[in-house]
């Protein structure tokens, strides 16, 4: 195969809108933009909390956190497979081999970025605003509620990394997912799948695609951060 | 009530405060008594305690003795020498110094501070002078029993400092209790009724303002004054 051949045939099937392609391509965002939304709404209070206050086991949850930002995704993968697996604990789920599988793989494994991006951002502002917290006598819902509408931006920034960190996963969400046709199947199990066949055409377009998004990713959040720093609500 | 028996009424007393940090004590036996409706003023170098000791006074740092007794929480109001700022725009965060207000009286305030072109704009991108009035506005509109100033007018320009000044007084004379401090000798001199000087974290002399100012008792304060 000439060396070009699977970039004609990726422009070719990307250009043609092939259905297949694109219901990898839509399946593949749902499920990462699932799984980001789970881990923001888990990991941002998560976060608010550990940075805002003192209370038995907090480093303890911080040390966990951080440890499960290293761990490979195989692992985690392996992990919700015996959850969901039929002896497992959450066997009655019934999700093995779907996509509910994989938005959990996902979340579990984005879930310590958000904690971990999230408690920087928020003990930063926590330290700022701490003197006008109590001097004003506030409960400590609305102290996070105001650290969490503060830190807006930087939270669009963190989302952004979580969907980058997601949407290129590969190890998990095979195991979990099984990588089966119309069902299961993204974008990194199929490049995955295609290349062993040594299908480079639909692999490539695929991975053009992914390549994209993780441009836009990055466009976008700098777009951001430039915006809102010139507007002084950058933390 | 008359002057005298207004003084006599006291809206913060604290006994024997002493703060310590890092192995040093930084507020070393304060025994005081602030009457209420009066505005005193905290005068001492820098390093003397001043800062701390509003901030004790407050309620923002726990010393480790002593006894501190005033208002409640929601009575009592500090505006900070660099107002801490939230992300959001000037309105809403004048509404969150002051919950409850409407937008009537938000505007009001602003007019007052000849602030209200400036409503939808980032807190954080307010001139020096423009974050103090805001921060002053936003204290005073909840019309606290007591209010704590820590150099509210340092670093600011003669117009915004006039402002400041001339709020000081209506609220003093609206019932309010004033503690502030200053590096301003005239500033003082023109609020002042009570005087509270200090030294290396101790109190070293209480007067009223123009006593303090006419016939200071003790060298440290005559040493101070022949400075500013």
């Amino acid at each position: 195969m000439e060396f070009l051949t699977p970039f004609k045939i990726a422009f070719s099937l990307l250009l043609a809108a092939d259905p297949e392609l694109m219901g990898i391509i839509r399946l593949s965002m749902l499920i990462s933009l699932s799984a980001v939304a789970c881990s923001l709404a888990i990991g941002l209070p998560v976060g608010a909390l550990l940075a805002s206050m003192k209370f038995p086991g907090r480093q303890a949850i911080i040390i966990l956190s951080n440890t499960l930002l290293s761990m490979p995704p195989v692992v985690v993968g392996l992990i919700i497979y015996i959850l969901v697996s039929q002896s497992g604990p959450l066997g009655w789920t019934n999700i093995l081999y779907t996509p509910y599988a994989m938005a959990l793989a996902q979340t579990v494994l984005v879930l310590p970025i958000s904690i971990a991006l999230s408690r920087q951002v928020f003990e930063t502002l926590n330290g700022e605003y701490d003197r006008l917290f109590i001097s004003l006598g506030i409960s400590r819902w609305q102290r996070i509620k105001t650290l969490v509408f503060d830190a807006r931006v930087a939270l669009v920034t963190i989302a952004l990394a979580c969907f980058g960190r997601a949407i290129s996963e590969v190890g998990a969400v095979i195991i979990v997912g099984g990588n089966i046709r119309h069902v299961s199947r993204v974008m990194t199990t199929t490049i995955a799948l295609e290349t062993s066949k040594g299908e480079l055409g639909i692999a490539m377009a695929l991975g053009i695609v992914l390549l994209s998004i993780a441009l836009l990713v990055n466009v976008a959040s700098q777009f951001i951060s430039a915006h809102f720093k010139k507007a002084g609500l950058d933390v | 009530m008359s002057d005298h028996a207004r003084h006599n009424t006291g809206i913060v007393t604290a006994t024997h405060v002493s703060f310590r940090a890092d192995s040093q004590t930084l507020l070393n036996d304060i025994s005081l008594h602030i009457g209420r409706g009066t505005i005193t003023m905290v005068l001492g170098h820098n390093g003397a305690g001043k800062t701390l000791l509003l901030s004790a006074l407050h309620g923002l740092i726990a010393p480790q003795t002593g006894k501190i007794s005033g208002p409640v929480r929601d009575k009592q109001k500090m505006v900070f020498q660099k107002p801490v700022l939230l992300r959001r725009s000037a309105r809403d965060y004048f509404k969150f110094l002051c919950p409850g207000l409407d937008d009537a009286t938000t505007e009001s305030w602003f007019e007052k501070a000849q602030m209200d072109t400036r409503l939808s704009t980032p807190a954080r991108q307010l001139s020096g002078g423009e974050s103090q009035k805001l921060a002053l506005i936003g204290a005073l509109a909840s019309q606290p029993d007591l209010l704590f100033l820590d150099e509210p007018t340092a670093h600011l320009d003669f117009e915004s400092i006039r402002f400041i000044e001339t709020q000081i007084t209506d609220a003093h004379k609206s019932g309010t209790s004033i503690v502030m401090t200053s590096h301003n000798r005239a500033q003082a001199e023109r609020l002042a009724e009570q005087i509270i000087f200090m030294e290396n974290g101790k109190i070293v002399e209480t007067a009223d303002a123009k006593t303090f100012f006419s016939a200071p008792k003790t060298d440290a304060a005559k040493i101070y004054l022949n400075h500013y």
